[in-house]
């Protein structure tokens, strides 16, 4: 976390001591700022925590005992987890979207708006490297895969891509957050060239990520769901929903709870964003089922049994129309005028959204990839309980560092830390 | 490997587009499509200089032919024997040779099945084609064979016999691509062992037998698949 | 004020913080309070992740440091594979009883390995699959094994007609028989995407997975148009009676849990000459095997001078597995 290389150690004029001793300072001091709180703070805190080691314990077991724990065969050998994982990049692509008006508007104020966007996304990449990890049959050998010490594959594989996208984006954030942060902290007003060029990469590297993932999938000329040159475009629409929607929930609850408010201007300009996005994700999607149900053939077998089940197998059609029903839904919603106000509507709208939108990328992308398998034949799939609670424990971890962030946004930006006031009491 | 040639060469004309439509400067279109002809020599040399499947060297082990092992083929023992059912009247049992009988018996060239016989051989069933007993068992040596033309071959030398038809099956087998074997491919390494015809067919109703399906895999969650077999 | 609020998390601690929750400056006493109330938090915390992840030690117990550390096949010593096999062969001594013979069967300079089946001649009677079992050291229970046949309608070639579960008497009459192995490709689309490169194609053109590398992510299952890979979901058992001794590092060992598998064509027998296991199975004599590289060999009349069809050729994989027809 504490990635002081980033930091400008050079252009302090100001504070007394350099930057390397005074940003691990800020750090700690804001760290031990986070965990005060209200007691319904306290609640949820207790409450993510034991979910986490709810998850934790139940990846030790899996560990311990083998894959076997999970409901994956060698014919859908990927599951919840990495389904969980392509939400999660949508997420952490999707949470830079907030950063893009936030430039376009050009306000002061909007720094405000950038690093909840930005933070949003550092909590979705710890919850993707999370994901990946927990579907390791070798967690022991994780080492295998740090470039120098172990093999690293690349540039063939794409799945060595998306460990450098991943891991860059999740620096680049943390830089922007935590420079912006040390800056308000100081008080004294950020220098653009330290974070106006990192945020400009983090928007490109945003597409990136998920463009990379996509590739992970569509490149794959044995799985014909997924072989096709629309995935990359359809998960990026997607993300444009998932992402702005979830900031959305997040700025709502940060008003509900702590007060902290944003201008407007921004949050309608996000839902623009969602309006056109969803319904050219809706349209990809749309073209995706012409295409593989006008021409028939090999490709449309896993379609069949994705929508309509096949062979006298149905697991996952009560999934898939339902991701269809609150996706449409949502988009409708969110035309609807008073979207445009802080209304409950445009909540609605946002779970819709959200909630469709992991199903369609997870049990209705990834594992109707294996159904059929390569050799045709059908082997269902529901993740087992240690799955649910491996993944319910990621998202449990996943928001705590996100109200962890949070809380230092807020209280940075109330001004309740400064290097002042030392102790920070009286 | 290819598959990355393929791309860096695609990304580089994809690049190359580029340059032209953003480059107005002439000297610096140049330059570019000089790096741009220099990474595609690069990946070539590089998917080369890694493993590559495709050219392996030379074949070393043709040249090496001196030790080569045999390969041997099965060969029945030599003419059947008929398992007596009963003592004949001597008081002797056991097994006799096919001359016992026939040498003291006419030939009837005509037979063709086991169902106009009333001596022996009753329920010996014939399904192989419409040859006559007399086809291929010969009439004078009644241990032994004969060919078309009717000259004797012995029971041990069959193939010869079935090669006469079977002559597509025979150059197959020739070349390894029809009968069951054993042991080595490598004949430098060690001999190889195979079958011959009446091993798998039996000649005188020569399909393939029926096998019963003795091994499955036992598959988490598919076991719903394996009730209702009616897949289709 | 209570004064036991440290003891749990969420009773008499609520009303402390709820009652000064929103006050940005609460006074120092409160403030020490505060302090040991969390760290209370933090030592519940603490033991609760200990215990949480305590399964974990008894999973650190199967992996010794050596095993840990242990570097890619490429990168061992002569020395380091003779201490790696000793290690490996120990293992098998102490937890099975079995003297077992790990070799490491290298490549016959100029040989490429083909593999071809008799459509026209299989029928489906699952000897090779069953001979795949046992020659590899597959785990019992599942009855897994490298090979599935599929039972295919006379009239097409479209998988999605075939059926692997098929039973009973063989041949039927309106059926023909598909069995599907590793096809050894020569642009193989595992080891393209494998992020450690514990999976890759050998110069006689089988493709080996180095066991003790390979991190379990399972993106080769996913790449492979020919489920051709296998996953060991558990620790594979066999009887200590009928583990086959004959092994080699890159083939049929045991395998480790958490690792991806698949058919080497039995390189422990391949490449010491002998024919792979499946083959001297076939009761039909309808696979064959070779060198390509043979002007000589059988499977170049094969190639030569049947009809071949080759799966999925469409998607450039480049088989060295052929299907013939007589």
């Amino acid at each position: 976390m504490s990635s002081t290389t980033a930091l400008p150690t050079s252009e302090d004029q100001r504070s007394d001591d350099s930057h390397l001793l005074s940003y691990p300072r800020f750090l700690k001091r804001i760290l031990w700022l986070a965990t005060e709180g209200s007691f319904g703070f306290y609640a949820w805190m207790t409450l993510l925590t034991a979910l986490s080691l709810v998850g934790l314990n139940a990846w030790a077991n899996q560990v311990a005992g083998g894959m076997i724990g999970t409901n994956m065969t060698d014919h859908v050998s990927w599951g919840l987890y990495i389904a969980n994982f392509t939400f999660c990049v949508g997420l952490a692509a999707g949470g830079v979207m907030m950063v893009i008006p936030a430039y376009l508007y050009d306000d002061e104020d909007m720094h405000k708006v950038v690093i909840v966007g930005e933070t949003v996304a550092i909590a979705a990449i710890v919850m993707c490297t999370l994901s990946v990890v927990v579907d390791l049959g070798r967690p022991d050998r994780f080492w295998h895969l740090i470039p120098g010490l172990g093999e690293f594959n690349w540039p063939v594989s794409m799945l060595t891509w998306d460990v450098i996208v991943l891991n860059g984006y999740l620096l680049i954030n943390l830089h922007v957050v935590g420079y912006l942060l040390y800056m308000r902290y100081l008080g004294r007003k950020p220098n653009p060239s330290w974070y106006i060029p990192f945020v400009f990469l983090s928007i490109f590297w945003a597409i990136s990520i998920h463009t990379v993932t996509a590739f992970l999938y569509c490149g794959l000329g044995g799985r014909p769901f997924w072989n096709t040159a629309l995935l990359a475009p359809r998960f990026l629409a997607s993300a444009f929903v998932s992402g702005p929607a979830f900031i959305i929930l997040v700025m709502r609850v940060m008003r509900v709870t702590a007060g902290y408010t944003a201008p407007v201007g921004p949050a309608r300009t996000l839902i623009q964003i969602i309006r056109v996005a969803m319904v050219v994700n809706l349209v990809m999607l749309a073209s995706e089922i012409f295409t593989l149900f006008y021409t028939g053939g090999a490709h449309v077998s896993a379609a069949k049994y994705l929508f309509f089940g096949a062979h006298g197998h149905s697991g996952l059609v009560p999934w898939m129309w339902s991701s269809i029903v609150l996706n449409l839904l949502g988009t409708f919603l969110f035309f609807l005028p008073s979207a445009m106000q802080r209304s409950t509507v445009r909540i609605v709208a946002c779970l819709c959204c959200i909630v469709g939108i992991w199903i369609e990328k997870g049990m209705g992308l990834i594992i109707p990839g294996f159904i059929p398998s390569t050799l045709h034949e059908i082997v269902e799939y529901s993740p087992s309980l240690i799955e649910w609670k491996v993944t319910v424990g990621i998202w449990a971890f996943g928001l705590l560092v996100l109200t962890v962030l949070m809380k230092l946004v807020i209280s940075v930006f109330g001004g309740q830390v400064s290097p002042k006031e030392p102790t920070a009491t009286t | 490997m290819k598959r990355i040639a393929s791309l860096v060469s695609a990304a580089v004309v994809v690049t190359a587009a580029l340059m032209v439509l953003l480059c107005l400067d002439d000297t610096t279109l140049r330059d570019h499509s000089h790096t741009g002809r220099d990474a595609v020599t690069q990946s070539v040399v590089s998917a080369s200089s890694e493993s590559n499947p495709d050219t392996p060297s030379a074949p070393e082990q043709a040249s090496s032919v001196p030790s080569r092992h045999a390969v041997l083929i099965r060969r029945p023992e030599g003419p059947p024997l008929i398992e007596l059912a009963a003592a004949d009247p001597q008081g002797r049992s056991g097994k006799v040779a096919c001359s016992t009988c026939h040498s003291v018996r006419k030939p009837n060239f005509q037979t063709r099945s086991a169902a106009a016989l009333d001596e022996f051989h009753q329920g010996l069933t014939f399904n192989h084609g419409t040859l006559t007993c007399y086809a291929c068992h010969n009439p004078d040596h009644s241990d032994a064979l004969r060919l078309a033309d009717g000259s004797k071959v012995e029971y041990r030398d069959v193939m010869t016999l079935c090669s006469q038809c079977h002559a597509a099956q025979a150059t197959s087998f020739q070349h390894g691509a029809h009968g069951g074997m054993n042991g080595f491919w490598d004949l430098s390494r060690g001999p190889q062992r195979k079958n011959n015809c009446i091993d798998c067919h039996d000649p005188h109703e020569p399909r393939f037998p029926k096998m019963v399906v003795g091994f499955k895999p036992r598959d988490r969650f598919s076991e719903a698949g394996k009730e209702h077999d009616d897949h289709e | 004020m209570t004064t036991t609020n440290d003891s749990s998390p969420t009773g008499d601690g609520s009303q402390v913080d709820g009652s000064q929750g929103d006050r940005s400056l609460p006074v120092l006493q409160h403030s020490s309070r505060r302090t040991a109330v969390k760290g209370a938090f933090a030592t519940l915390g603490a033991a609760a992740f200990v215990a949480a992840v305590s399964p974990l030690r008894q999973a650190a117990k199967q992996t010794t440091a050596a095993e840990f550390m242990q570097t890619h096949y490429k990168r061992l010593t002569d020395e380091d594979k003779r201490q790696v096999i000793e290690r490996l062969e120990a293992e098998v001594k102490q937890e099975h009883g079995v003297d077992v013979d790990i070799a490491d069967d290298r490549p016959i300079p100029g040989t490429k390995f083909v593999y071809a089946i008799n459509l026209s001649v299989c029928n489906g009677n699952g000897k090779c699959v069953e001979a795949c079992h046992k020659e590899n050291n597959h785990d019992r229970a599942t009855n897994q094994s490298y090979i599935r046949v599929l039972e295919m309608p006379k009239g097409t070639m479209d998988m999605e007609h075939g059926n692997t579960t098929y039973s009973g008497v063989v041949p039927k009459d309106d059926k023909f028989y598909l069995p599907v192995q590793c096809q050894q490709c020569d642009e193989p689309p595992c080891v393209d995407v494998c992020p450690v490169k514990a999976t890759w194609k050998e110069e006689d053109g089988i493709v080996v997975v180095d066991y003790n590398w390979c991190i379990g992510c399972r993106y080769c299952e996913a790449a492979c148009p020919y489920h051709a890979r296998r996953f060991n979901w558990k620790q594979a058992e066999v009887p200590a009676d009928e583990i086959n001794p004959d092994q080699s590092y890159l083939s049929n060992r045991l395998r480790p849990v958490g690792v991806v598998e698949k058919c080497t064509y039995c390189l422990h027998r391949t490449r010491r000459g002998k024919l792979p296991a499946c083959l001297e199975a076939c009761p039909t004599g309808a696979r064959v095997f070779g060198n390509i590289l043979d002007p000589d060999s059988n499977i170049r009349w094969i190639l030569e001078n049947k009809r071949v069809y080759i799966l999925k050729e469409e998607l450039g994989t480049k088989p060295a597995f052929f299907y013939y027809f007589d």
